[in-house]
């Protein structure tokens, strides 16, 4: 019976491995972190690696709810995303597919054995910056190509996939016994508790975002939209960028920004690609 | 000096361009620690430029490799803005023009922090939950198309952004710098903020799930008082609770942990008197 589990658990592990921050194969951060590393992509794949896609995207959705604002800035992080989304999905595969199960098991993962293998693995990273340091000194190309690329790497697979692995495949039982002996109100409280917890990520993602107390009048704006008006997430957002363009566009023109106006195409290349389709709207 | 002969003194191709692109595009975190974080990814993009250019100066080359390991740490897509002003700084130093071998160090320590704060608040702010609120809205019932769609959007758009900033930074050099911190550029972020402001808002609104299973008297008999509130404000339990996340985080600077301990006791309580 646990044979039928081999497989799925070491995919996960290695799909744990591939969507980790440090991972370069899917160019770096770009395809690593931010697609394989996302829950709602973990839910396809978990799901792929388990044979049932559908329970799989349902508690990668779930999983990727609370970690909607999952933030790394300067390498530091409060709950590792990838083992969090890989554990935790891949756990609640194996036993119920049960998205409130998988949400639970994402947080105490993410939090606890996620955040100790990080921080391991950044302190055993410190030991090949210290040899590729002295590889630049010495002009030895290997050195920098081995202690920046190759020990690093296989570290960090042995780091991600092996214990990912051994969670799925020997604590299926643990999970199961769990699951079975708990009174119905614990149960009742994961759920809730599940429903409620996107809020945390949510909250976060304001805290960046909301940079003075007015940007709490466009942040009621997009609630009653969707919650009043019921429109549809891509409805939002092109309203949300119509705005916004009006926001640029009064903006520029009471700051006198003519003189400057050559730059501003420049820089519209760099960050701003939304914008675009908003001018022929209205001009 | 008649020993610069035997060097090189051809400009960057644009397939060598293209290779200090990618490596450090590819590996930028992949020896990351607290210490150096991105720091060797620059000393390795840079193996192919020394081989061209000091493949005779061990000395020079020396000197470019240990100036490129040093701690950096930036946003990695939108940073790579810098590698291009930084790529078209080490090629007039070791074409020879009067550039001096701080001025790259100097650029990379002055930009890095700047570059994160826009990056991190567009990429990581906006863009990001952006595309996966949507995913998610058609992962609905199970459906792949959401992940797909996530896939396949922010797999064009990350490298896609990445390109650009690399080329535009090598184009226009260091007067790339007036660009990211000029007047102009502010206005553009704060005008995507607002994008991202309501977008999230609506992300609340779709995302958290929150009713009450109480009943409360209504002209004799009783009522949910979960139809009563949505008969007032659709979603208010979830605004509450969004709200009161929001100003755990800014105003008591709360850290995750310790919300998530808040709102299991808040959650625990209400389901024991029966509330949710």
């Amino acid at each position: 019976m646990n044979s039928s589990l081999f497989l799925p658990a070491l995919l996960t592990g290695v799909f744990c491995y591939l969507g980790a921050i440090e991972t370069p194969w899917l160019f770096g951060m770009s395809g690593g972190y931010y697609i394989v590393g996302r829950p709602l992509v973990a839910g396809l794949l978990v799901g792929l690696a388990f044979g049932d896609i559908k329970a799989g995207i349902l508690c990668g959705l779930a999983v990727q709810a609370v970690f909607i604002a999952n933030l790394s800035t300067g390498g530091a992080t409060n709950s590792e995303i990838t083992y969090a989304a890989y554990g935790g999905i891949g756990l609640a595969m194996a036993t119920t597919q049960n998205p409130a199960i998988a949400v639970t098991l994402a947080i105490l993962i993410g939090q606890t054995f996620g955040l100790i293998f990080y921080n391991f693995r950044m302190a055993i990273y410190s030991y090949w910056n210290s040899r590729a340091d002295k590889a630049a000194e010495t002009n030895n190309d290997r050195g920098i190509v081995l202690n920046h690329l190759v020990y690093p790497q296989i570290s960090t697979f042995i780091l991600r996939a092996v214990p990912v692995f051994l969670a799925i495949y020997f604590g299926k039982g643990l999970v199961n016994w769990l699951i079975n002996s708990v009174p119905d109100i614990v149960t009742h409280i994961i759920q809730v508790l599940g429903g409620v917890l996107p809020a945390l990520g949510i909250a976060l993602l304001m805290s960046i975002v909301i940079k003075n107390k007015t940007h709490l009048i466009f942040f009621m704006a997009g609630f009653v939209l969707l919650a009043f008006a019921k429109l549809s997430m891509i409805a939002i957002v092109f309203i949300a960028a119509l705005v916004a363009y009006l926001y640029y566009y009064a903006s520029t023109n009471h700051g006198n920004g003519s003189s400057d106006g050559g730059k501003s195409v420049a820089d519209s290349n760099v960050v701003n690609t939304d914008d675009e389709y908003e001018d022929d709207d209205l001009f | 000096m008649k020993n610069a002969v035997t060097s090189n003194s051809e400009p960057l191709t644009k397939h060598e361009l293209n290779e200090i692109w990618y490596r450090w595009g590819f590996t930028q975190l992949s020896s990351m620690s607290y210490e150096k974080l991105q720091a060797h990814a620059w000393a390795y993009s840079y193996l192919p430029f020394a081989k061209k250019y000091y493949a005779n100066d061990p000395d020079k080359k020396r000197r470019l490799l240990k100036r490129h390991s040093m701690f950096y740490n930036t946003e990695p897509q939108t940073g790579q803005l810098i590698n291009g002003i930084v790529a078209s700084l080490e090629e007039q130093i070791a074409l020879g023009k009067n550039v001096s071998e701080e001025m790259p160090v100097n650029i990379k320590a002055t930009l890095m922090g700047p570059l994160a704060g826009i990056g991190d608040s567009v990429i990581q702010g906006i863009i990001v939950p952006i595309l996966l609120s949507i995913g998610m809205s058609l992962a609905a019932g199970g459906s792949p198309l959401g992940p797909l769609f996530y896939i396949l959007t922010y797999g064009i758009i990350g490298p896609t952004i990445s390109y650009i900033a690399f080329h535009s930074g090598y184009r226009l050099g260091v007067n790339a710098i007036d660009v990211i911190v000029g007047e102009n550029s502010k206005r553009i972020t704060d005008a995507f903020n607002i994008l991202g402001v309501m977008v999230v808002g609506a992300l609340a609104a779709n995302t958290i799930v929150l009713k009450t299973i109480a009943k409360v008297p209504l002209g004799g008999k009783s009522q949910s008082l979960e139809t009563v509130l949505n008969g007032i404000f659709p979603g208010l339990l979830p605004l509450a609770v969004v709200l009161f996340g929001w100003w755990l985080v800014s105003a008591k600077q709360l850290s995750a942990t310790k919300i998530i301990l808040v709102l299991t006791v808040i959650v625990t309580i209400g389901c024991l008197i029966g509330f949710f």
